[in-house]
């Protein structure tokens, strides 16, 4: 039997938008485009000089040697920086008719006056929109666009900026740190609780170019936030690149859950970094959907540098036609009584390859400390192909660490068991999918279950009542 | 009126390379409870499945007719859909699908009738108190880490709300302590009327006791050996399948 | 001196996780090759024909290209063993090193003919002093319909340094049960690659290590599954104390076209001390829908209760350790049918622990 699941349904994501834009950098990687970059931004001299090491870095470094082939990529032919015709605004009235009709057919506006407690919106290069509810101003929380973060809080965004994730850590860092723009800065007071979710949502529209923004998220003693990651973009025949960076600092006692429902179009490089830096007693927590891209290579990282500090991963990706996605998560166990937990999914077909790579290292510190890994891959036909590639590394004695994995199709046993309650084979194949995924969908934000459910686009809602 | 549901013709069935069943011949009509016995390995399970048409046997001969129309070669959700409901013997697990949601989605399916939500749920609580079910099995997974008992309860709670007119029940009451025996024929009772049939598959007899049949079919070796009424259950209780054995 | 790099996985993953393969310093491997005399054959009359031959050495992975080389062209013992027989009839080889034979280098090549069944035994010991070399190459054939049982035991020294090249292919229903019981060697490094070509083909790999002092154990050990209804079952139990450090890489690698293949995979390591460390990669590779894999890992101490429990029953702390450590690895002992080795095992482990 071969599932008949459809294809996702992409046709809100792909309006393409004419190619507009107040400036856009020439094509290419040199140290005349940095500084062109950093002259548009106006940036201070400390960041001029980041960038350009980061080029000299990005230069030195090589590409992975392992994982997909990323040989198509050519920096010659992406732009780094494209400007939109805009400011940043903190009123949707305010932003151009043509790009606040994008963000309004994906739901952003509205999303915004129903479930989340601040938006904000990137287009290209730069961020567009950024409102936070004025309650939260009062508590002192600040949810802003990077650039407005680096010139009203220069000594904080300073001292956190790529300290925990180095540009020396692999050539995409580097890259990001030479030609970033845009993002999202958070700081949320000791023990204030942001109960309602934070959400910024990136939008790539420009063909040939590529989106780097940078998220820097400090979440003090005590204190805790949701912070939602969308992003999505037209497809385009050629190459589009997206290397963000997502620094997250989850302070003593503090919790973060980090939600990313990733929907890039087929034509994306997703390369993007993503690492947090958790304290004593504090909790990370992420929560991934990888649906888009044509490669993704994106394997979150906490990194548990306080005793009794736990994380959660719950992730999954559905790889179709002509999609590569090697996706996972890493986890380094630096003091004693720390915990983490990954429950890994995905799904293969049509052609598709799905791999969940991952790293579980417990130093020799972080005695009784506690790991459990589970990954299940689901297999739809014999073209597609499914990897499980985990790394364990135990250096002490004092663990409890276990990991398993399965890989399989859909039985023939569960389809003829609902097909004789009356489904029809799609519909018994479908529904098994969608159970399938459940467990990570009921971990997002309804709307973006939702989302996820019709990205897997199965034709149960509509029946039903 | 006509009262004939099911008509069994000449059925001959392989799974894999082996000749399973050699000849099935069965007739039920509205308003009738049948019983078919054997011994293990018999075909009994294999005749349930084949009235689905579970892809995983082979019909080589004869037909099956239901309800006037003939659903030898028809499929499964096909079947399920003009009105035969079967009770698995090991039900599936279904991860990520909650009871209530498959039930309601299944009633739409078998119905193609949009299902009215309220009352849905009202007639779903009373099922679930009748059969002395936990009410909180209704929210988990579809039959995931369900005890042997519980999975069955929740196939005649499947039975209850889909409301077939012909109800196969394999081997529901194997493996069933004599209170959950007694509130499956408290189901089966709930159920049957005079325009619905049922059809049980059983390889003891204890689910007799407390429920009363009007034709007891023996079936060895493939083939139905012998047919009589309640009292041929009874005979076999004491003297076992022996001597309709070659 | 140069490093180098061996027993590389089949699938390269990031480079800092150090998994990719094994880096070796000041390994000494010798140039001039004498003679190896210590070898002893029992149960002859197993109807095995034993034969002095070399034939051509075509792995598919081996441990790289240093080592293969070095067998091709320098071995000191070139064996093939084919068998003929229709009963199970145990034959075991006894490698026995010691200063005068303290390098072997080998080639044995094991092929099943159709229908034929046997049990070989192949053990290496080392007498106390010396610094043994090992280099070998196992190959094995099972033609259809074969059922091989094969042992492998190392008893080095932890002087000495352990390098083990296995490959086998497996034809229709052919089946062969594989144990390594890896206990010595400085280094002790073992590829494994079986290749299951035929329909219902079956192959079981068991293993045990058990690591003390700074021993270094690198299993890589790879099944790929391309004939329909294949199956693969590979169990690792090992412990490790003192500063003892273990990599293992099992790969099980559903090629396209094999229907109804199962694999499994299960590695569990017990860690007897704070200084040792595990490394672990258990991928599964999958191109083919209609299989079963499955892969479970784990890490940790022995259970606080079971330890607890036993010394309740008035064990000491060692005794109760040992036992447990032997309770774990009965599950991979038990398909040792010889008593006589079995019990050499066990004393092995005891006096390892």
């Amino acid at each position: 039997m071969k599932s008949q699941v459809e294809e996702i349904n992409r046709n809100i994501y792909d309006i393409k938008n004419k190619d507009e834009y107040d400036f856009k950098v020439k094509k290419g990687l040199t140290p005349e485009i940095i500084e062109e970059i950093s002259k548009q931004k106006n940036d201070l001299e400390w960041m001029r000089e980041f960038r350009l090491k980061a080029l000299e870095t990005y230069n030195k470094l090589e590409l992975p040697t392992w994982g997909p082939d990323l040989s198509e990529l050519n920096m010659e032919e992406i732009a780094t920086y494209v400007k939109p015709k805009t400011k940043l605004n903190n009123s949707w009235e305010d932003v151009p008719e043509e790009i606040k009709e994008t963000f309004d057919k994906l739901g952003i506006p509205e999303a915004e006056k129903t479930s989340l407690a601040g938006v904000g919106a990137q287009y290209d290069s730069e961020v567009v929109y950024h409102s936070m509810k004025e309650e939260l101003i009062k508590q002192g929380v600040i949810y802003t666009d990077m650039e407005t973060a680096l010139k009203s809080y220069p000594e904080l965004v300073k001292k956190h900026f790529m300290k925990c994730v180095p540009v020396s850590d692999h050539k995409f860092v580097a890259l990001h740190g030479a030609v970033w723009s845009g993002g999202s800065f958070v700081y949320v007071p000791k023990g204030v609780k942001v109960d309602i979710p934070l959400q910024s949502y990136f939008r790539l529209n420009s063909p040939e170019s590529g989106q780097f923004e940078h998220t820097l998220i400090i979440v003090d003693e005590g204190a805790s936030l949701h912070f939602i990651e969308g992003c999505s973009a037209p497809k385009y025949n050629k190459v589009n690149l997206h290397a963000g960076c997502v620094e997250l600092y989850v302070k003593d006692g503090a919790y973060l859950r980090y939600s990313t429902i990733e929907n890039w179009s087929k034509n994306m490089l997703n390369l993007n970094t993503k690492k947090a830096i958790v304290g004593k007693n504090a909790k990370m927590e992420w929560v991934s959907g990888s649906f888009g891209s044509k490669i993704s290579m994106l394997y979150p990282m906490s990194i548990l540098n306080g005793e009794g500090s736990k994380t959660e991963f719950t992730g999954i990706s559905f790889a179709g036609k002509g999609q590569n996605l090697d996706n996972g998560f890493k986890v380094i166990h630096n003091a004693k009584n720390t915990s983490s937990v990954v429950n890994a999914k995905s799904i293969s077909k049509n052609g598709g390859t799905c791999t969940y790579r991952s790293l579980v290292r417990i130093n020799e510190n972080a005695q009784n400390s506690k790991s459990s890994v589970s990954c299940e891959s689901l297999m739809l036909d014999d073209i597609s192909k499914s990897d499980t590639i985990p790394v364990n590394e135990i250096q002490t004695d004092e663990v409890e660490f276990s990991h398993e994995a399965k890989i399989g199709k859909i039985s023939d046993k569960a389809i003829f068991y609902l097909m004789s309650r009356g489904l029809s084979e799609e519909d018994a194949k479908a529904m098994i999918v969608r159970g399938f995924a459940n467990p990570i969908a009921k971990e997002l934000p309804i709307e973006y279950a939702v989302e996820m459910n019709n990205l897997i686009n199965l034709e149960l809602e509509g029946a039903i009542g | 009126m006509n009262k004939q549901l099911l008509e069994i013709r000449e059925l001959n069935v392989d799974v894999g390379e082996k000749e399973i069943l050699k000849g099935i011949n069965l007739t039920i009509n509205k308003g009738e409870i049948h019983v078919i016995m054997g011994p293990n390995g018999s075909g009994k399970s294999t005749t349930a499945n084949v009235i689905l048409n579970n892809p995983e046997y082979t019909k080589t001969k004869g037909s099956i007719i239901f309800d006037g129309e003939d659903i030898t070669n028809s499929r499964t959700d096909e079947i399920a859909r003009k009105g035969i409901f079967m009770s698995f013997q090991s039900p599936e697990e279904i991860p990520g699908v909650s009871v209530t949601n498959f039930l309601k989605y299944s009633k739409n399916k078998v119905t193609g009738e949009p299902v009215k939500i309220f009352a849905f749920k009202e007639e779903i609580k009373k099922y679930v108190e009748e059969l002395n079910m936990n009410p909180k099995n209704i929210e988990r997974d579809l039959n995931v880490g369900f005890s042997g008992g519980e999975k069955k309860k929740n196939e005649i709670l499947q039975m209850l709300v889909l409301n077939p007119k012909l109800a196969i029940l394999d081997e529901t009451d194997s493996g069933l302590d004599v209170d959950a025996i007694k509130t499956v024929s408290k189901g089966i009772e709930m159920f049957k009327n005079d325009d619905n049939a049922i059809l049980i598959i059983t390889h003891n007899t204890k689910i007799l006791h407390s429920l009363k049949v009007d034709y007891v079919h023996v079936l060895v070796d493939g083939k139905i050996v012998k047919t009589g009424s309640q009292e041929l259950a009874r005979e076999i209780e004491e003297n076992g399948y022996a001597q309709y054995r070659k | 001196m140069e490093k180098i790099k061996l027993n590389e996985t089949p699938v390269r993953t990031s480079r800092n996780f150090r998994i990719n393969n094994i880096k070796l310093e000041n390994i000494w491997i010798p140039e001039e090759i004498k003679e190896f005399k210590n070898i002893k054959i029992l149960n002859e009359n197993s109807k095995l024909e034993i034969i002095d031959k070399t034939s051509d050495i075509n792995l598919t992975y081996g441990l790289n290209e240093i080592f293969t080389k070095q067998v091709e062209n320098s071995a000191n013992n070139n064996t093939q063993l084919i068998v003929n027989s229709k009963t199970n009839k145990e034959t075991q080889i006894e490698f026995n090193f010691d200063e005068l034979s303290d390098v072997l280098v080998e080639d044995i090549e094991i092929v099943a003919n159709e229908d034929t069944k046997a049990t070989i035994i192949i053990k290496y010991n080392s007498s106390n002093n010396i610094k043994a070399f090992h280099n070998g190459i196992i190959r094995t054939k099972a033609k259809p319909g074969s059922n091989i049982n094969i042992i492998i035991v190392n008893l080095l020294n932890n002087n000495s340094d352990n390098f083990i090249a296995i490959q086998n292919v497996l034809e229709e229903n052919a089946k062969v049960n594989y144990s390594i019981i890896d206990f010595g060697g400085k280094h002790s490094i073992t590829n494994y690659y079986s290749n299951l070509i035929g329909e219902k083909s079956e192959n079981n790999l068991n293993s045990i290590y058990l690591g003390s002092e700074e021993q270094i154990f690198d299993l890589n050990y790879i099944g790929e599954l391309r004939g329909v209804q294949s199956n693969i079952k590979i169990e690792v139990q090992g412990a490790l104390k003192d500063y003892a450090k273990k990599h293992f890489k099992g790969t099980i690698d559903f090629k396209k076209g094999c229907k109804k293949a199962k694999g499994y995979e299960n590695e569990a390591c017990m860690l007897l001390s704070d200084t040792a460390k595990s490394l672990a990669l258990p991928m599964l590779l999958c191109s083919e829908e209609d299989v079963e894999g499955n892969h479970s890992s784990s890490a940790g101490k022995i259970g606080a209760k079971e330890l607890f429990y036993i010394m309740s029953r008035g064990f000491k702390f060692k005794e109760a350790m040992k036992l447990l450590v032997r309770a774990k690895f009965n599950k991979i002992l038990k398909n040792i049918q010889n008593e006589e080795l079995r019990q050499t095992i066990l004393k092995e482990i005891d006096k390892k622990i």
